[in-house]
């Protein structure tokens, strides 16, 4: 369940792993699966980058701090970013 | 930006796995123990081995709750404990997300009844991550013992977890493995890997041990096996079984379900075969000339 919070008047919106999403990481390369039944959904790269920024702070922002990361201009990406993102809150791995 | 779902190492998989069967067990309160693989603490796998399938021991009252369950979330049934191994310690089951797992009903070498062993084992457990979620796993001593015991029936990369968990072992976790292994009542097994075996000569399982160790051929394993019986009951079973076909090892010989024939066929084959190895061993050991 994503959580909203009032944050300087502004409504801001925190994801995190399903429930029952379950979480590991190897060679830099993230892999998530529901459980118990899978299957497993593999993140590279950007995706990577992605669904790390997006565990770790408010939803809001996370095309601001990824692009930071990357060093591109946060407008360029911020619309393949919110996608993948829904993407991911639709599949439920992100809530 | 899309996610995939291909390429997945097996060692993810593994992880996956250990995970899988916690939230299961979880949902139906059933306690298990992950033991093995990605469960055991890097101290003792300093090389990160994560193996080839996840195994965990299951409180004995709740392994007929569990396989109802994993056969339910899509595991399916591979070996059976009757077939899968020769001490019918474990299950075997496949998922197609997670591979393989092993669910043990009691370890081998462990002479303590299945039940009070696993109190034993849960007892001191403690919970770690994996994959996110939280898995119970033996102490630390625990897992040294249990990888020494599994070493005792295996000759190949187990040796060094015997190097591991009991050669460079401290004074004082040795101490807490031998207070442990006279718990469990598991002396002979262990003593087998880690080159005592001979102080338990006359036990009753000391040849299958012996067998189990060093190799030899599988009807003196057979008759270890009939020795080592706790009582005439447990002997019984031994010797009504020996002339039934395994059918999950013809099954997985096959490729396929096996049929009354081949099955049939098995039956006459396995006889036969015992007979000419018996023969093979009278003559290698000089008594035919």
């Amino acid at each position: 369940m994503a959580e909203r919070a009032a944050f300087g008047g502004r409504p801001v919106t925190r994801l995190r792993p399903g429930n029952d999403v379950a979480i590991t990481e190897d060679h830099g390369i993230v892999y998530v699966a529901h459980l118990p039944g899978g299957p497993i959904v593999v993140l590279e790269g950007t995706a990577a980058a992605i669904w790390s920024e997006a565990c770790g702070g408010e939803r809001e922002t996370i095309a601001d701090r990824v692009a930071e990361a990357a060093g591109v201009v946060a407008d360029e990406i911020r619309g393949d970013v919110d996608t993948f993102v829904a993407s991911l809150v639709t599949r439920g791995l992100l809530a | 930006m899309n996610g995939s779902e291909v390429n997945v190492p097996r060692a993810v998989r593994l992880r996956f796995g250990h995970a899988a069967i916690q939230l299961v067990a979880d949902s139906i309160g059933v306690d298990l123990l992950h033991i093995k693989g990605a469960a055991v603490d890097p101290s003792l796998r300093p090389g990160g081995y994560a193996g080839n399938d996840v195994d965990v021991l299951v409180r004995p009252a709740h392994v007929r709750a569990l396989d109802v369950a994993m056969r339910r979330h899509g595991w399916r049934l591979y070996s059976t404990f009757e077939w899968g191994s020769p001490f019918g310690h474990a299950q075997t089951y496949m998922h197609d997300a997670w591979g393989f797992i092993d669910i043990h009903r009691f370890f081998p070498g462990i002479r303590l009844s299945p039940d009070r062993a696993f109190e034993r084992l849960w007892g001191d457990s403690y919970s770690i991550r994996i994959a996110g979620f939280g898995c119970r796993v033996p102490s630390v001593p625990a897992q040294a013992v249990l990888l020494v015991l599994n070493a005792a029936r295996s000759r190949t990369r187990a040796m060094s977890d015997v190097q591991v968990a009991w050669e460079e072992a401290t004074p004082e976790r040795r101490l807490e493995m031998r207070a442990l292994v006279a718990d469990l009542d598991a002396p002979v097994a262990f003593a087998a890997a880690n080159g005592e075996l001979e102080r338990y000569r006359g036990e009753r399982d000391f040849d299958l041990w012996r067998i189990a160790s060093r190799g030899g051929s599988r009807s003196a394993e057979w008759w270890a096996r009939v020795r080592a019986a706790p009582n005439l009951v447990a002997a019984a079973r031994i010797v009504l079984r020996a002339p039934m076909v395994n059918v999950d090892h013809l099954s997985h010989r096959l490729g396929r379900p096996p049929t009354w024939g081949d099955i049939l066929v098995e039956f006459f084959r396995r006889p036969a075969h015992a007979l000419s190895e018996a023969w093979r061993s009278v003559r290698h050991s000089g008594a035919v000339r």
